[in-house]
């Protein structure tokens, strides 16, 4: 990128990442500099989630976290669910109130992202009513109304088609200058991202810009047995 | 493959030799009943009556005959059972939550919860019968107590099996009260609903029993008159019993509960003049042996040496516990099919729900007392009530578990869908509940004693007669530390590969 030397947002440097005693990423050394958006590819257990994980702690409540899981509760209106996000900036008293009558200003707000996020008439419905595509679009929601420079997400758009992907990914990056996201969508890595970090095997083995790297880089990431296994056949390979 | 036919077919196995669970279990549980077998001798099981089956019959004759125009005054004791019941779990509820948030960190909160829950009910009873007399006060602490203690626990179960995700996704610094509200009580707000519904059920059961210790809920007149024969009274009693226990989801719903605790607050009384220093005097010295207070060990030992009969007591108990356990084994394995889907017709069926359903709600101190008439004192009639009524609980919640199998192979006549497509599927968790429930069991083992079984519940109930406080006391601690035994002992026996059949509620 630029010449002038940066100092980078978080910066790894050969450091054993994992849990208990479970090292799942060895020696990992990388950088994150504000300003850049970076996909994060991998084939599942290459340790996305662990890398993730280990960024949220480092950067504190400074970035906004949309975790796999989403985390959300079921119980709970899609309202509350997204005001979540921000549960730590109200007293307990106006939280405890906001499940009886939602405060003016949150409710505003909230539905203002619903709006954005095709979500609009769906605020009072339990999250355990809506459907699955449905509620990866809360747990975005929550993320972004966490309103942080920073965006960490783990495969936020899994479940949702290429089409609507894009158009949250767009969103995303429009509220956030830096982001970090796990994709499963190679081609949105290549044409939507500045980096992409490749994981295998618990090794960073692609740290480079986005313009530098081609699809068949990517494929290297995947092995064989996992989810490229069906192109492999396509292709004529044993 | 000319090999495999000369090869030596693989020697077929002995006896339910092998490693396989079923198997595993059906010696487990064969084992048991022999112990059950062996020990049957020892229990003192005559029957001493001399003319049961016209007092059986007399009796019926009552249940089918009820005398609703003999009844003195029963929608107040109806009301007064209620209301205990109502006060007395929201008592125990009140002081058990914030126990429970307390369990998983403090090990003093466990062991107290532990203690409070292996004295039964009619035991607090008869403890702050001593010092509150017969008032609102005793009934509903002699409920919220233990309930406490229940109540700790199980939702402390529940609250740790929470899904962990949505707490993880909170924002950092979110504060305990705020993480809880949001992320934690609506995830187990449904089993915990249902779980403090269960327990007032069980709390509607134990106000009526506390009758049994004089008391003005249902269980006092009822006592009385199945006491002094008058069964026509003592048949429209159970009926209005059945009734409010069958009525229960309308009366009992979720708007009006409030209304239920205005009503019930007004119905409760009469309420004691609490003297501080005989309380004082109660807990500091009237308990506790007053060689043990001077610090005179010989004296102690004397006292010990006085205290009668403590080993057979203590034996009855245990032997009452285990012939109850392998009885509802055998009474569940027995009646489960007649409320199942996949057998009979809808006629058995009904009548079999119906069996069941009859058993389940009565208390088994009711059953015990029903058997004890017919039977006369012996350990038959507890062993009877005990097997009955906790085989019948067993059997109905397995039966709901099979209805929800499908068999896998259509068209198998009903012995082989016993055998083959349901048993082995319900088995582990059957024997799973049998042991939660051996805790409860040996728990209502004791009170069975206040009836004449010679059990502990017997002497603890005699020495509280004799105002003897420090020994009753002393028995009652005997039986504690009985039960917290039994249910460590039970929850090491009990079968670990599954939990099919494990729901708070049953327990």
């Amino acid at each position: 990128m630029g010449g002038e030397p940066r100092r980078p947002l978080v910066a790894f440097e050969a450091e054993d990442l994992g849990y208990d005693n479970q090292v799942v990423l060895s020696r990992l050394a990388l950088a994150l500099y504000p300003g850049e958006r970076v996909a994060l590819l991998g084939p599942s257990g290459a340790g996305k989630s662990t890398l993730l994980e280990a960024l949220r702690r480092r950067l504190g409540d400074s970035a906004a976290w949309c975790p796999q899981q989403h985390g959300l509760v079921p119980q709970l209106a899609v309202y509350h669910n997204i005001y979540m996000g921000r549960l730590a900036e109200h007293s307990a008293l106006a939280n405890l109130w906001n499940l009886v009558r939602p405060l003016a200003g949150p409710w505003r707000q909230v539905a203002e992202l619903c709006d954005a996020l095709g979500l609009a008439g769906l605020m009072r419905r339990p999250v355990g009513q809506l459907s699955g595509g449905q509620r990866q679009r809360v747990a975005i929601a929550r993320a972004l109304y966490q309103q942080q420079e920073l965006f960490l997400g783990d495969e936020p758009v899994a479940s949702i088609d290429p089409h609507q992907a894009l158009r949250l990914l767009a969103l995303i990056e429009a509220r956030h200058a830096t982001a970090v996201i796990a994709l499963h969508y190679r081609e949105l890595a290549l044409s939507h991202f500045d980096r992409v970090w490749g994981l295998r095997d618990g090794q960073l083995v692609i740290d480079a810009p986005a313009r530098d790297l081609t699809l068949a880089d990517l494929d290297g990431l995947y092995p064989d047995a996992d989810s490229s296994a069906d192109e492999a056949i396509d292709r004529g390979q044993p | 493959m000319s090999q495999a036919v000369l090869r030596q077919p693989e020697p077929r196995p002995g006896w339910l030799a092998g490693q396989s669970s079923g198997v595993r279990l059906a010696r487990h549980s064969l084992t048991l009943v022999a112990l059950a077998v062996i020990l049957v001798p020892f229990a003192d099981l005559a029957i001493l009556t001399r003319d049961p089956w016209g007092e059986l019959a007399r009796m019926a004759r009552g249940l089918a005959w009820p005398a609703w125009g003999a009844l003195e005054s029963p929608l107040e004791a109806l009301g007064l059972t209620v209301a205990v019941a109502l006060w007395g779990t929201l008592g125990g509820m009140l002081l058990g939550f914030p126990l429970a948030l307390l369990f998983a960190r403090s090990r003093l909160v466990r062991a107290g919860c532990a203690f409070v829950r292996a004295i039964h009910e009619l035991f607090w009873a008869l403890l702050f019968l001593q010092v509150f007399g017969l008032s609102a006060a005793t009934a509903l602490m002699a409920l919220a107590i233990p309930y406490a203690g229940i109540f700790a626990k199980v939702y402390a179960e529940i609250l740790e099996q929470l899904p962990g995700a949505p707490r993880d996704a909170l924002p950092l610094g979110v504060g305990r009260l705020s993480r809880f509200v949001y992320a934690e009580l609506p995830l187990a707000w449904a089993r915990l609903a249902a779980y403090t519904r269960y327990r007032f059920e069980c709390g509607l059961r134990a106000s009526v029993l506390l009758g049994f210790v004089g008391l003005p809920t249902l269980g006092f007149q009822l006592e009385t008159a199945f006491r002094e024969g008058r069964y026509h009274e003592a048949g429209a009693l159970l009926w209005l019993f059945y009734l409010l226990i069958a009525s229960l989801p309308w009366w009992g719903h979720r708007r009006l509960i409030p209304l239920l605790l205005l009503g019930g607050a007004l119905l409760l009384g009469p309420w004691p003049t609490v003297d501080g220093s005989l309380l004082w005097r109660f807990a500091s010295q009237d308990i506790w042996p007053s060689a043990l207070l001077d610090g005179d060990w010989r004296g102690l030992i004397d006292w010990l040496a006085r205290i009668p009969e403590l080993g057979p007591a203590i034996g009855n108990t245990l032997l009452l516990g285990l012939l109850g356990s392998v009885g509802a084994l055998l009474v569940a394995l027995a009646l489960w099919p007649l409320a199942c889907r996949h057998f009979g017709n809808p006629a058995t069926r009904l009548a079999g729900r119906g069996l069941l359903i009859f058993l389940r709600s009565t208390p088994e101190l009711m059953l015990a007392f029903f058997f004890l008439l017919l039977l006369g004192p012996s350990l038959l009639p507890a062993w009877l009530a005990l097997a009955l009524h906790n085989g019948a609980l067993i059997a109905f919640l397995v039966a709901r578990h099979a209805d929800a199998i499908t068999p896998g192979m259509p068209g198998v006549n009903a012995s082989g869908r016993l055998a083959y497509e349901l048993l082995p599927r319900l088995y582990p968790g059957m024997l799973a509940l049998l042991y939660y429930r051996a805790e409860v069991i040996l728990r209502e083992t004791a009170i069975l004693g206040m009836l004449g079984v010679a059990t502990l519940g017997y002497y603890i109930d005699a020495n509280f007669e004799y105002l003897l406080f420090d020994v009753a006391f002393f028995l009652l601690l005997i039986t504690a530390a009985l039960n917290i035994a039994v249910d460590a002992l039970s929850r090491r026996l009990r079968p670990r590969e599954t939990a099919i059949i494990d729901d708070p509620c049953q327990r």
